[in-house]
C-alpha cells in the first residue's frame, strides 16, 4: 500500500473544488505529478500544490493507494467524487459533495461533513465520525432514485433530507436527525439510533427506516401494523422493541415502505 | 421569553419601501416593531421596547412593542425589513432561502435605542464606517 | 398629461390599468387605480430623494462622480474579483437581467435573483413534482373556491383579491364574491384571514404535516391522530376542507412564503403540488404562487430558458450549474465564498440575515438602484437606476408567468443611459475591454 499525504497549506479564502483527489487519479503518479493536478477555485484552475503539500507517491493502482489528508478541509469540495477503489482518510472536516457518486473504496472523515456526501453512491463506504449536514446519501436534485449501494455511517448528528430517494445500501446514524430523513425512499435501510424531529419517511414507497429514539412529530400517513423486537438486517442489529408502521399513505403511489419506531421512546404513538 | 419569529409584509411597509422611504422615521415606526399577544406582553412586564435575540445569541435588535390579537402566545411577528432580518436564522437547509418564517428567537425587555435602517446598516453591518 | 393602461412595476400582480397624470413642469404626478404600494412607487418619478448622480466610496468617503468614472470603477471591481457574484434583482425588466446573466457567464461568476430569498423553494418544488397551473384569468372566470395558503394577499398583493382572486365577476362566477368560498391557512390572524369564510390557524412550521394529512384523507385513509396536536387543526376540519374542495367546480390555491419559507420549504410545496394533481381526479384544481416583485417570475423564466436553471446559477466552471444551498446568495455570502458583488434593483442588504449582510458589506459592492437604502449605503459604487414601466420599455413576467410588455410614459432622467439594460450593456463593454486588454 502506498500512502499519499496531503497537508493543507492555505489559500482557502474561496472554496476549492477538488474532484481530482481520488485514489483513481493519484495511482501511478509521483508526489510531484500529484501536486500538478488541477483543482478549481472560482473560475480558475490551479495546481493542487497551491493548496496542499504532497508527500509520497501513488500506488500502482487505485486499490493500492491511500490518501491521507492531514488537516481541516471544510472548504474543499468533492473529495473522493467518483472514486472506485482505495482509501481516503481525512483527519479533519470535509466540504460538500465528499464521495458523491462513488462506486467503491472507503472514505473516513474524522471531523464533520458538509452537505451532499455520498450523493447517488453505488458502492463503497463513507464513515463520518463527527456530524453531517443535509442530503447525505441522497439523490441528485429532481432525481427519484438516489444511492443504490454501499454504506454511509455517521457517528454524530445529521440535519435534513438524509438518504432522500434511497434505493439500496445502508445509512446508519449514531445521533439524531432533523427533517425529512428518508424522504421518497424506495429501497435500502436507514437506521437512526437517536431522535428524529419530524417528517421521517415522508412519501416513502419502499425500503426500511428504523428510529431508535423519539419522533417528535409523526407523519399522519403511516399505519401501525404490530410490534417486533430485536431487528436484524444482515450485519446491522437494532436491539429493543419496535412499533412497525407502513406508509406513506399520504401519496397515491402503490408501494409502501416499513418504518420501525422504538416502543420505549414513543409511547404516545 | 422564547418565541417563534414570523416575518412578512404589511401594507405600509410595502408602501414605504416601494416609495423609497426606507430612511424615514415612518419606516422605522412601521417596521422596527415586534408584534405579540397581550398574554406574552404582560408576562414580559409590559415593556415599551424589547430586544429580539437570535437563537445563538449572536445578534440582537431593539424594537418597540405592539400588542395585537393577530398573534398567539409564543409567536411574534416583525414586518419584513432590515430589523427582522438581523435575527432571522441564516441557515437555509440547502434551499437557499433562510428561515423568514418560524425562526426561534428570544424576546426580552430592553432600554436600548431603536436604530434607524441607516444606523443599523452602518453600525451593525459596516462596523461603524 | 394623462396616460392610461400603464403597467405597475411593483408586485407580481403587474396591474395593467393604472392611470397616470404627470405634470413635468411642476414635478407632480397623480396616480389612479394603483394600490398604496403602486402609488408610492409612481411618485418616485418626481421624488426628491431619487438617486440622480453616480457615487463612489473612496477612503470611506462617498463622493459624486461622472457616469464614466462610476462605470470604470464598477468594471474594475468585477474584473479584479476572483469570484464575482451578481444579484440581478426583480424590480427591473428581463432585458436588463439578461445582460447581467451574460456578464456573470463571461466572468465565470455566480448569478442569483430575488427568488432565492422568496419563492425559490416553490420553484424547487415545481422541479420535483411538476405543477398544475392556470393563468390569473382562468381563476378569475372559473374558480369558486379560493385558498390563500401562507399568504396575506391583502397586504402583499393588495389588488389580487379584487382583480383575480375573490371579488371580480367572472364568466362562470357572475356574482363575484358571492359565488366564491374563500379559505385562508395562516398561523396569524391576518387581514386576509379575517376576510375569509374559513381560517385554518395552524401552528407555525406544520404546513407539511397538514398537507400530508389532507392528502391522506383524499386517498381515503385515516390520518394518524397525532397530527391534530402537531398542526392544531382537528381532523374533522381537515375532512371538511377536503370535502369542500371536492365539491367545488374549480379550486384555485395561492401559496405564499408561509409555505415556501417555513420549515420544510420545497417539500411543503412539493406535497401541495402533488395534492393538487390528485385533487384533479375529483374536480378542477390548480395552484400558483403570489410572487412578491414585478419581475421575480421573469428571472426564473429567463434563466431557465437561457441556462437551464431558474436561479442560483454558478458559471465558475464555464457551464451553468445549480445547487441551492451551495450556489445561492444567502449561502455564498454566509460562507464567504464570493469576493465582490453586483446588486441590481433589489435592496439585498435589507433582506438577508445578519451573517450574510455583514459579509456583503465587507466585500466590494456595486449597487444599481433608484432610492437610498441600506444596500446603496454599504455599496462602493452606486449607479442610479431607471424606473422600468415608467421611464423605459421592457418585459415583466406576471405572477402566473405570463409575459407582459410595458411601455413608458416618460423618459429616463439621465442623458447617459436610457434604461438599466443600457447601463449594463455599457458596463459589459467596459468589463470586456478590461478583461481582454
Amino acid at each position: 500500500m502506498a500512502d499519499v499525504i496531503l497537508k493543507p497549506t492555505g489559500n482557502f479564502d474561496l472554496t476549492v473544488e477538488a474532484e481530482v483527489i481520488t485514489p483513481d487519479n493519484f495511482a501511478g503518479k509521483s508526489a510531484d505529478e500529484i501536486g500538478k493536478l488541477l483543482v478549481w477555485q472560482g473560475p480558475e484552475e490551479l495546481p493542487l500544490a497551491n493548496f496542499f503539500s504532497v508527500e509520497g507517491n501513488g500506488g500502482n493502482s487505485a486499490e493500492d493507494t491511500t490518501i491521507i489528508i492531514d488537516g481541516d478541509v471544510s472548504r474543499v469540495k468533492r473529495i473522493g467524487q467518483e472514486m472506485t477503489a482505495g482509501k481516503i482518510l481525512v483527519k479533519g472536516s470535509v466540504g460538500m459533495h465528499t464521495g458523491s457518486t462513488m462506486s467503491g473504496g472507503e472514505i473516513v472523515v474524522e471531523g464533520d461533513s458538509e452537505s451532499w456526501a455520498g450523493m447517488d453512491m453505488t458502492g463503497g463506504s463513507i464513515h463520518i465520525k463527527g456530524n453531517a449536514k443535509d442530503h447525505i446519501g441522497s439523490a441528485y436534485r429532481g432525481s427519484w432514485e438516489g444511492m443504490t449501494g454501499g454504506r454511509i455511517t455517521i457517528d454524530g448528528d445529521a440535519v435534513s433530507q438524509i438518504g432522500g430517494g434511497l434505493s439500496g445500501g445502508e445509512i446508519i446514524i449514531g445521533g439524531s436527525v432533523k427533517h425529512f430523513c428518508g424522504i421518497r425512499i424506495n429501497g435500502g435501510l436507514i437506521y437512526v439510533k437517536g431522535n428524529a424531529f419530524r417528517t421521517v419517511g415522508a412519501e416513502m414507497t419502499g425500503g426500511t427506516i428504523v428510529i431508535g429514539g423519539c419522533i417528535e412529530r409523526f407523519l399522519p400517513g403511516f399505519t401501525m401494523e404490530g410490534v417486533e423486537s430485536d431487528l436484524k438486517f444482515n450485519d446491522i442489529e437494532c436491539p429493543g422493541e419496535y412499533k412497525k408502521f407502513t406508509g406513506d399513505y399520504a401519496i397515491p403511489q402503490k408501494g409502501k415502505g416499513t418504518m420501525y419506531v422504538s416502543c420505549d421512546n414513543n409511547e404516545c404513538l | 421569553m422564547e418565541a417563534l419569529l414570523n416575518t412578512g409584509s404589511t401594507i405600509d411597509e410595502g408602501r414605504l419601501a416601494k416609495g423609497g422611504s426606507k430612511y424615514t422615521d415612518d419606516y422605522t415606526k412601521e417596521c422596527a416593531v415586534c408584534w405579540m399577544c397581550a398574554e406574552d406582553f404582560t408576562s414580559l412586564g409590559c415593556p415599551e421596547k424589547v430586544a429580539v435575540i437570535s437563537r445563538d445569541r449572536k445578534y440582537s435588535v431593539a424594537l418597540s412593542t405592539k400588542v395585537t390579537e393577530a398573534m398567539r402566545s409564543g409567536q411574534v411577528f416583525i414586518p419584513r425589513s432590515i430589523w427582522a432580518n438581523v435575527v432571522v436564522e441564516p441557515d437555509t437547509f440547502s434551499t437557499g432561502s433562510p428561515r423568514y418564517k418560524g425562526s426561534p428567537v428570544f424576546v426580552e425587555p430592553t432600554d436600548d435605542v431603536i436604530l434607524s435602517a441607516e444606523e443599523l446598516v452602518t453600525k451593525m453591518y459596516m462596523g461603524g464606517k | 398629461m394623462v396616460y392610461k393602461n400603464i403597467i405597475c412595476p411593483v408586485c407580481g400582480g403587474s396591474c395593467d390599468d393604472v392611470q397616470v397624470n404627470l405634470d413635468k413642469e411642476n414635478g407632480t404626478i397623480d396616480v389612479q387605480n394603483a394600490c398604496k404600494m403602486g402609488s408610492a412607487k409612481f411618485k418616485e418619478v418626481v421624488s426628491s430623494h431619487r438617486l440622480l448622480k453616480p457615487t463612489i466610496r473612496e477612503n470611506g468617503k462617498v463622493k459624486d462622480v461622472s457616469w464614466d468614472e462610476a462605470l470604470e470603477m464598477a468594471a474594475d471591481i468585477l474584473v479584479n474579483a476572483k469570484k464575482p457574484f451578481f444579484f440581478l434583482g426583480s424590480e427591473t425588466a428581463c432585458e436588463a437581467q439578461e445582460v447581467g446573466l451574460h456578464i456573470a457567464e463571461y466572468l465565470g461568476g455566480l448569478a442569483d435573483s430575488n427568488a432565492t430569498i422568496c419563492h425559490g423553494p416553490t420553484v424547487m418544488g415545481i422541479q420535483e413534482s411538476g405543477m398544475v397551473g392556470a393563468t390569473a384569468g382562468q381563476a378569475k372566470n372559473r374558480a369558486d373556491m379560493i385558498v390563500y395558503w401562507g399568504v396575506n394577499a391583502l397586504e402583499s398583493m393588495p389588488r389580487h383579491m379584487s382583480r383575480y382572486g375573490v371579488f371580480p365577476r367572472g364568466y362562470w362566477t357572475k356574482r363575484g364574491r358571492f359565488d366564491r368560498t374563500m379559505m385562508t391557512v395562516d398561523p396569524r390572524v391576518t387581514p386576509t384571514a379575517a376576510a375569509s369564510d374559513l381560517h385554518l390557524q395552524l401552528n407555525p412550521n406544520t404546513d407539511y404535516e397538514l398537507l400530508s394529512a389532507l392528502f391522506t384523507i383524499l386517498n381515503g385513509k385515516e390520518p394518524h391522530p397525532s397530527v391534530e396536536e402537531i398542526t392544531g387543526i382537528p381532523i374533522s376540519v381537515m375532512k371538511q376542507t377536503v370535502e369542500m374542495m371536492k365539491e367545488s367546480n374549480f379550486v384555485a390555491i395561492y401559496v405564499g412564503l408561509g409555505v415556501s419559507s417555513s420549515y420544510g420549504k420545497h417539500r411543503n410545496i412539493e406535497i401541495a403540488l402533488n395534492f393538487v394533481k390528485e385533487m384533479n381526479n375529483y374536480t378542477k384544481c390548480n395552484i400558483g404562487a403570489l410572487r412578491g416583485h414585478c419581475n421575480v417570475a421573469g428571472f426564473n423564466q429567463l434563466a431557465s430558458y437561457l441556462y437551464g436553471y431558474p436561479f442560483g446559477l454558478d458559471f465558475t466552471k464555464g457551464y451553468p450549474r445549480y445547487n441551492p444551498g451551495e450556489t445561492t446568495c444567502v449561502d455564498l455570502l454566509r460562507e464567504k465564498d464570493v469576493d465582490a458583488a453586483f446588486v441590481m434593483c433589489a435592496d439585498l442588504m435589507d433582506h438577508i440575515p445578519a451573517d450574510s449582510a455583514q459579509y456583503l458589506a465587507d466585500i466590494p459592492m456595486i449597487c444599481l438602484d433608484i432610492a437610498p437604502c441600506p444596500s446603496t449605503t454599504a455599496a462602493d459604487v452606486v449607479l442610479p437606476g431607471v424606473i422600468d414601466a415608467m421611464e423605459c420599455d421592457g418585459t415583466f413576467y406576471r405572477l402566473d408567468n405570463v409575459p407582459v410588455y410595458f411601455e413608458p410614459f416618460t423618459d429616463s432622467p439621465f442623458t447617459e443611459t436610457k434604461s438599466n439594460e443600457d447601463t449594463l450593456k455599457q458596463l459589459f463593454a467596459k468589463v470586456k475591454a478590461k478583461k481582454e486588454a
